[in-house]
Order: structure tokens, then C-alpha cells, then sequence
């Protein structure tokens, strides 16, 4: 085993990854090329139940410009070297800035990081991989151009381009993040570069505001794939509206979520709230509020007569379903009647504006995160059972009432078996709804780590036998997910991945894609 | 403003020198247009605390680090190995420079 690096490529020798590295080093600069443990510290840490030493990176590189990346993968393809690309890496909960597997080279593309462009008047952006959300937001501060963007929770430290390619969400009325995506450029692993869509064209100024193209449309197959490094990445942005209502309607029983999705889904698919909703437990907003140990001490989950204290104790419904309308003050009035109305038939829910809860703390960073604005405040969810341990359970439900019960009720049973917690929601569909569970637990401690593992394990087996398929997994579980997606699905993803990059070099195992 | 071609934060490319002048005085960095050296660099400890660590550090999900003479090695290895709840950061986002200035904002603060 080799004392030089800490970890080497699968069946790469110490001698061949010399070379590799110092090719690397000839195109990047030996600062851009990191190998060293202490350099590498911040790529290892992940919140998975597994060893960190299992998805150890055997280098970074630290490329900025598209000629370096053509470069690096004709290196690779010389020696065989498998690449691991992030954008922001901020993947938390999901493999965080680590490989796929032991050893991968991590292709690190923060330090690309310049706003090509935004067009005020077509509202779209064109960026590189390392934009950050909080970068543009102050970029269109900055130069007052009046457009809202839409982001995940992690805001102000993840970037639109890492999101969008992994399929992430957000909150606002463009909160499908990849529905808003128009025009990719891409390294593929023969160095060529191809821009998609209207991007394919000389002199075409169209890129940013068609998606489609002529012929097949590709963008697809570059997200939750390994078929091209993005280098550049279009993506349409919301004219800030003339007035913004951010509004939460409590309920007090978990049956209540049936309601509350056969109330929203009409609502939404109309357009009367326009925004990707959210339909969060009171566990899930409690860690904004409250500490674990305040309600419960010793091993297994949190009762449910602990949850309806906290609740109560912490003015949470025990569901909480943010939504807010967007529009002139006149459009706003209208649906808000609407919604009222809907909301008031069977005289459980409790309705609450910024007029009534705009000081407490799970509103507001839920306002923020509608209107497109900085906040963290949802990593107090890391608090709640502490020591670092999260995966995101995220199964795909039908917006109907009876399935969303259903899902809730199979996931918080599996998790009791293991002394877990319930922390979930429901987020974005129109007919859809991406059912999000935090699994946390605690990683400094060993009998939590196996019992988190064997959870998730049981969580993803128990819901595809039920049919119900996952929409993006953690990098430990990639090829399980895989599996249940069936045969032919995972031929075809197979017979892109050797059609387009027949050496294997770019991100191999991602989704479960060899 | 219609469209800006090619702008990099005023952060991301500055000069070693112009690092230099920012800690004497707090100026911004205006060439980032014209400014083709590759490299990072925040304008200052400050900044970074603003923009990154403030979002968690005051509001509750991470603890206050103001007041406390946290050593600034402490910081360094916390920010770049991570700690339990607290993801780490890498030095494409943060550099070595302005980590160790960062650190010292925070320990003198
Ligand atoms: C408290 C908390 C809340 C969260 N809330 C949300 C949420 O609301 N919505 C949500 O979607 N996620 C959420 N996440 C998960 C995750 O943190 C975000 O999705 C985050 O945006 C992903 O990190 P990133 O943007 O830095 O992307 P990256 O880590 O840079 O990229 C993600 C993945 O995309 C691929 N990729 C990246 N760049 C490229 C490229 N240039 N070419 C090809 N492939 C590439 C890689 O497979 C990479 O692993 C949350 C996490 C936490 C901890
Ligand atoms: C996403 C939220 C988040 C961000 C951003 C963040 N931290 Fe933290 N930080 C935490 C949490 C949570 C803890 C507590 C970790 C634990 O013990 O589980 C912590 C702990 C720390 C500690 C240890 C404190 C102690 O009492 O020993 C230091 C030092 C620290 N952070 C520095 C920073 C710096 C510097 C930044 C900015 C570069 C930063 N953090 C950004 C969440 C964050």
C-alpha cells in the first residue's frame, strides 16, 4: 500500500498514478493539484453510515477553465484515471464533496466561478460550476435587476449548477429547479465540448431562452449522470413580483395530511399558489425551535405524545404547510380568498400570515426561503440528534391525500424499528410530491451508525417492493436505488455511459452507472 | 444594465498585492474584470465570516464563536476537517490566506 497518496484508483499502480499526477501538475499547476491528507481533510467528511475511508479521495484538482478540463480527461483516458466532478460541493446528505468510490480523483470546479451573463429583460443567468446562490444573489442585488432566484435550503453555500444537475428543489414558484434549466455546455470524455439545445448553433443568441433544440434533447442525460462534465449552465430566473404573501396553515393530527393534500393539489395545479409548497412534520421544523433532549432521554424515537408537547409548547402544527402567492397586491387578494376559503371548510386548519407568526423563527426562514433570500437556519436539523449523521430519505408520492398517509405512515414505522425519528415533508409537486425524510442519527456513535444503515437499507427495499421509486439517493446506495429502477433502464444508462465515455473515466458509480 | 460579460466576484481574483493593500485598507477590489491570474481570494476575514459562517454562527445552529479567543489553529482544522454537524469547507472556497485571516477576525472578535 502506498505511503505517498491516501487512497489509489481501483487497479490504478502507485508508479502510473505518479504520472497521472504529474501530467495533472504540467496542466494545473502544482497548487491546483492537491494529494496530501491534510489537503484532502475536506473531502473526505461525509454524514453517511459508512466508513469515510470507503469513499476516500487519491486527489483533487482544481481546474478553472474549459481548455484545463479538455486536458485533464485526455489524461485520464491516457491512464485510466476515474474523475469524481463537483460544481459547489456542497452535496450534504448526499455524498457531500467525496467520490463515489475509493480513490476517484475529485474534479473540484469552485474556483470556476464567473456569471457569464444575466439578462435582465429575459430574466435567465449563464454561469460556471463554481457560482454560488449567495454569489448571484449579491451579483443582482448589486446591479438592482429585480430577479428572485430559487434555491435549496443550503442557500448561501450551494450553487445553481450542482443543484440543478443532481435534480435538487427549491421553494419558489420556479422551485423544480431542472423545469427552469435552458442550455448546458459540456466536456464530454473525449474532450469535445458540446453545447445543447440552440447552443449547438454558430452565432445563435437563443441558448438561454429554448430549450429544446432540434432533434433529441440531451440536457437530460448530463443530470444525475456521468456522461460530461457542465461547464456552463443557462437556467431562467423569476421577475421579482410586486407583492410576495408567505403564509402557514397549521395542523394538529397526522391523518390531517390527506386533507391537506387533497385541499393544495387542485390549488396548485391550477396555478392559484403558484410555489413548490411545502408540507413539513413539526419534527422537522422542532429543531429550529426546540432541543431532543428536552422531550426525550434514552434510546429510540420520540413518542408521539413528545411530539403534540413540543408542538404545542412550540406553536407547530403537527403538519405545517408553507405556501405563499406572488403577483400584484389585487392578484394576491383574489387567490387568497381562494385559498382562505379551501383552508376553512372543515374548521381544522389554523391559517397564519406574516401578521401573526412573522417573529417566529421557522416562519420566517421559510419566508426567506420562498422569496429566494440567504438563510442556514434549516441546518438545525443537525441538531437534533447531533454528531453529524444525515442521509435523505427522498421517495417520489402521487399528490394524493390517501398515498402521502401512506408514505408517512410506512417510513415512520421503519424508523421507529431502528429508534429513528420521523423528520419529514413533503415538497414542490404539482402531482407529485418529493417525500423528504432526514435520517438523522448520530455519527460518533457506532450503534447508531449500523442501525442508520440497515434503516435506510429497509426504507429503499420496503418502498420499491410498494413500487414506490426514489428521485435521488446518497452515493453509498446508488447502485441499490439503481437496481430497483429494473433491467433495462440500467442497460440503456450502461449503453449511453460506453457510447460516450467507453473508458469509464467520468464519475463512474453515479446513480448506480458503471 | 442589460447583460455583464465575464464578471467574477469581487472576491475570486485578486491579486497576492492587492491581499496585502486590503488588510491595510479596506478597499475593494475593482479589476476583477480585467484580473486574469487564477486564485481566490476573499477581501477579508470579515467577509468571509458575513457571507459563510454568520448564516449558522448566529443563528443558532452553530455555536457563537465571538468572545470565546478561540485559537486560530483551533478554527483552521475545524473549518477544514469539519466536526460533527459542522460541514467542512475546502480551500477552493475558502483559501489558506484568507482562512488565517478569517481565524484571526474571529479570535480578535
Ligand atoms: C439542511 C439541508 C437542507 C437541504 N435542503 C435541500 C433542498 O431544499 N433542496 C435540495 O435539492 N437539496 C437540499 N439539500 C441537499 C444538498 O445540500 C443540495 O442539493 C446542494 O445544492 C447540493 O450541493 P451543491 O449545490 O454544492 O452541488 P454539488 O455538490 O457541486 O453537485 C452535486 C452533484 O452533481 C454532480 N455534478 C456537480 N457538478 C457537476 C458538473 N459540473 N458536471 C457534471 N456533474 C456535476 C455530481 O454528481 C455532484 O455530486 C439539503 C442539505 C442540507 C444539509
Ligand atoms: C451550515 C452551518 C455552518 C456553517 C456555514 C459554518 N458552521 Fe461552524 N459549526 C456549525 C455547527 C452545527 C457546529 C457545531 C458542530 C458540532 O459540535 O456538532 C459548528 C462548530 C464550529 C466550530 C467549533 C466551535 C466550538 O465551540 O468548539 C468552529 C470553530 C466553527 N464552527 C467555525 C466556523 C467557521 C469559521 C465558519 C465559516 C467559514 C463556519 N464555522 C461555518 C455549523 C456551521
Amino acid at each position: 500500500m502506498s505511503n505517498k497518496y491516501i487512497a489509489l484508483p481501483k487497479g490504478i499502480s502507485e508508479k502510473t498514478f505518479d504520472s497521472a499526477i504529474a501530467d495533472f501538475r504540467s496542466v494545473l499547476g502544482d497548487a491546483a493539484v492537491f494529494t496530501s491528507a491534510q489537503q484532502l481533510a475536506p473531502y473526505i467528511k461525509t454524514m453517511m453510515p459508512v466508513p469515510d475511508s470507503d469513499h476516500t479521495p487519491s486527489a483533487a484538482l482544481m481546474a478553472t477553465t474549459v481548455e484545463e478540463i479538455q486536458k485533464i480527461v485526455g489524461i485520464c483516458n491516457r491512464y485510466k484515471i476515474p474523475i469524481w466532478t463537483i460544481s459547489t460541493g456542497k452535496n450534504l446528505g448526499y455524498g457531500a464533496a467525496a467520490p463515489a468510490e475509493r480513490g476517484q480523483v475529485v474534479l473540484d470546479l469552485k474556483r470556476m466561478n464567473r456569471i457569464l451573463e444575466v439578462d435582465k429583460d429575459l430574466a435567465y443567468a449563464l454561469v460556471e460550476p463554481g457560482v454560488t446562490y449567495k454569489q448571484l444573489y449579491d451579483y443582482i442585488a448589486e446591479h438592482k435587476l429585480g430577479l428572485w432566484l430559487s434555491m435549496p435550503a443550503p442557500s448561501a453555500i450551494a450553487g445553481p449548477v450542482g443543484n440543478t444537475l443532481d435534480r435538487g428543489v427549491g421553494y419558489t414558484p420556479y422551485g423544480e429547479h431542472f423545469l427552469f434549466a435552458c442550455g448546458m455546455e459540456v466536456v464530454l470524455a473525449n474532450g469535445e465540448v458540446l453545447r445543447t439545445g440552440m447552443g449547438s448553433m454558430p452565432n445563435s443568441n437563443t441558448w438561454q431562452v429554448f430549450k429544446w433544440g432540434y432533434g433529441p434533447y440531451l440536457d437530460g442525460i448530463f443530470t444525475q449522470s456521468n456522461y460530461g462534465i457542465v461547464t456552463k449552465f443557462g437556467f431562467w430566473l423569476m421577475p421579482a413580483p410586486p407583492a410576495f404573501k408567505p403564509f402557514v396553515i397549521q395542523y394538529e393530527d397526522e391523518e390531517d395530511i390527506v386533507e391537506i393534500v387533497e385541499i393544495i393539489r387542485p390549488l396548485r395545479i391550477s396555478g392559484v399558489i403558484p410555489n413548490a409548497v411545502v408540507i413539513a412534520h413539526a419534527l422537522y421544523e422542532a429543531p429550529v425551535k426546540a432541543r431532543r433532549s428536552d422531550y426525550v432521554t434514552g434510546p429510540g424515537s420520540i413518542p408521539d405524545a413528545a411530539v403534540r408537547k413540543l408542538a404545542k409548547d412550540h406553536h407547530l402544527g403537527i403538519w405545517n404547510v408553507y405556501a405563499a402567492l406572488y403577483g400584484t397586491p389585487e392578484q394576491n387578494e383574489v387567490n387568497w380568498k381562494i385559498v382562505t376559503q379551501a383552508f376553512s371548510k372543515s374548521g381544522k386548519a389554523k391559517i397564519l400570515t406574516e401578521r401573526e407568526a412573522g417573529d417566529d423563527p421557522a416562519f420566517k426562514y421559510r419566508a426567506s426561503l420562498m422569496r429566494g433570500d440567504m438563510t442556514l437556519q434549516e441546518f438545525s436539523l443537525y441538531n437534533w440528534r447531533g454528531g453529524g449523521g444525515s442521509m435523505w430519505f427522498a421517495p417520489v408520492s402521487q399528490a394524493r391525500g390517501s398515498e402521502t398517509l401512506k408514505q408517512m405512515a410506512l417510513t415512520k414505522q421503519i424508523l421507529a424499528k431502528y429508534g429513528l425519528d420521523y423528520s419529514g415533508e413533503f415538497i414542490v409537486g404539482m402531482r407529485d410530491m418529493h417525500h423528504i425524510v432526514d435520517v438523522l442519527y448520530d455519527k460518533t456513535d457506532p450503534g447508531q451508525v449500523k442501525a442508520a444503515y440497515q434503516c435506510f437499507d429497509e426504507l429503499l427495499t420496503v418502498f420499491s417492493a410498494q413500487g414506490y421509486g426514489t428521485y435521488r439517493v446518497n452515493t453509498a446506495f446508488m447502485d441499490k436505488v439503481a437496481e430497483t429502477y429494473g433491467p433495462v433502464q440500467r442497460q440503456v444508462h450502461k449503453t449511453l455511459k460506453k457510447a460516450l465515455d467507453p473508458n469509464g473515466i467520468l464519475a463512474p458509480g453515479k446513480s448506480g452507472i458503471h | 444594465m442589460r447583460k455583464t460579460k465575464s464578471v467574477r466576484t469581487v472576491t475570486a481574483l485578486m491579486l497576492s498585492i492587492s491581499v496585502i493593500a486590503a488588510m491595510t485598507a479596506d478597499i475593494a477590489c475593482a479589476t476583477a474584470e480585467t484580473n486574469t491570474e487564477k486564485g481566490f481570494r476573499w477581501r477579508n476575514g470579515a467577509e468571509v465570516y458575513s457571507k459563510v459562517c454568520s448564516y449558522c454562527h448566529e443563528s443558532q445552529v452553530g455555536p457563537r464563536l465571538f468572545g470565546r479567543e478561540l485559537p486560530p489553529e483551533y478554527i483552521r482544522t475545524i473549518v477544514r476537517n469539519g466536526s460533527r454537524a459542522m460541514p467542512p469547507f475546502r480551500p477552493s472556497e475558502i483559501d489558506d490566506e484568507s482562512l488565517a485571516r478569517l481565524a484571526e477576525y474571529i479570535q480578535r472578535n
